[in-house]
């Protein structure tokens, strides 16, 4: 069944390196996606992204001149258009917890540290294409649903909203 | 599709009265796998060992290519780390640039303590001053590390660990006065 899905997708590789791009590339074509699409930074995703629209982006968080957070926050921003929602994938060396929290608070749907490996990368596609997290708007927040379990709150309630829990 | 989400069970009754608050939406997000396949879609997509050997037999097809690609870029590092402790902006950056590389990429191709000192080096450098790379001793000790974890990848797990602490003891007085030590395994 992933397979024939695979055979579907258009994905948007996003990496400075030659040589990230050309592994992604790879192991997608291997997964059997139909089209790999690869720009080399935010920039020129985000002219890519004005003329065809991805399934799927996996982007690199370093790069020059825009980078990975930059672009996946301009995306987050369009509003009224499924671009805005399109799930990314974070491929990331900075791994301290400010990198990730950072990522998670712009609206990342997945974060994969590098040296990246192929379960690692089939694990993260298969959450964001089958098990995508609702989508959620606040004036400070655009992107998936940060909690990643639903379990009641029990401390006191601030915000006057049972129905949030 | 804009869907306000059920009512909690702890909710009691005078929360049915009361509209989520108009500040923050809730959009359910149609899976991408549902919507491609159709009436072809059979939830859940589970890992398939097929395909995930398909693409580790990808990744090892790479790997000899990697490796020499490895080798050019410390045989560069080596070249550029003479200029870039100089002063060298443009050998600054491209050395920094290649030393990321590693970083990224080493530990997938099989050169997992390549990529260790790698990251090790470029966390040095994002966090140099100009200082630090003109007396060059940190840099150039990365720079032999990587070079020497290339050539003899069999090396004693202890001494590899023992170097990088070492190297996390140079490195964590000047970045951040951490003190921590890393275990091996």
């Amino acid at each position: 069944m992933s397979v024939a899905l695979f055979k579907k997708l258009t994905i948007l590789v996003v990496d400075d390196s030659a040589y990230m791009r050309h592994l992604l590339m790879t192991l997608l074509q291997a997964l059997g996606v139909k089209e790999v699409l690869l720009a080399i930074n935010g920039d020129e995703a985000l002219s890519i992204v004005q003329t065809k629209e991805p399934d799927l982006i996996i982007t690199d968080a370093a790069m020059m001149p825009m980078d990975g957070f930059s672009f996946a926050s301009k995306l987050r921003s369009i509003r009224g258009h499924a671009l805005g929602m399109v799930p990314i994938i974070m491929v990331s060396g900075h791994t301290d917890i400010a990198s990730v929290e950072r990522a998670r608070d712009i609206g990342i749907s997945e974060f994969l540290s590098k040296p990246i490996s192929a379960r690692g990368l089939y694990e993260r596609l298969i959450q964001v294409l089958d098990r995508p997290r609702q989508f959620v708007e606040t004036p400070t927040y655009r992107g998936p649903d940060r909690r990643r379990r639903e379990r009641p709150f029990e401390g006191e309630d601030r915000r006057n909203s049972i129905a949030l829990l | 599709m804009i869907e306000r989400r059920p009512l909690s069970r702890l909710a009691g009754d005078e929360a049915r009265n009361e509209a989520p608050p108009l500040d923050v939406r809730f959009i359910r997000v149609p899976s991408i796998a549902e919507r491609k396949l159709g009436s072809d879609y059979v939830a859940p997509m589970r890992l398939d060992p097929r395909v995930l050997e398909q693409m580790q037999t990808t990744i090892r097809e790479l790997e000899t290519k990697y490796a020499d690609s490895l080798k050019s870029q410390i045989a560069m590092l080596q070249v550029l780390v003479e200029p870039a402790c100089r002063g060298d902006k443009e050998a600054r950056e491209r050395f920094y640039m290649l030393a990321h590389d590693m970083r990224g990429l080493a530990g997938t191709f099989g050169y997992a303590i390549v990529g260790q000192f790698a990251d090790s080096l470029c966390r040095y450098v994002e966090h140099s001053r100009d200082g630090d790379w003109r007396d060059g001793t940190v840099v150039n000790f990365h720079v032999d590390a990587i070079r020497d974890a290339f050539e003899n990848p069999g090396t004693d797990p202890a001494i590899t660990m023992e170097t990088l602490n070492a190297l996390d003891r140079l490195i964590g007085s000047d970045i951040n006065g951490n003190g921590s030590q890393r275990k091996s395994g």
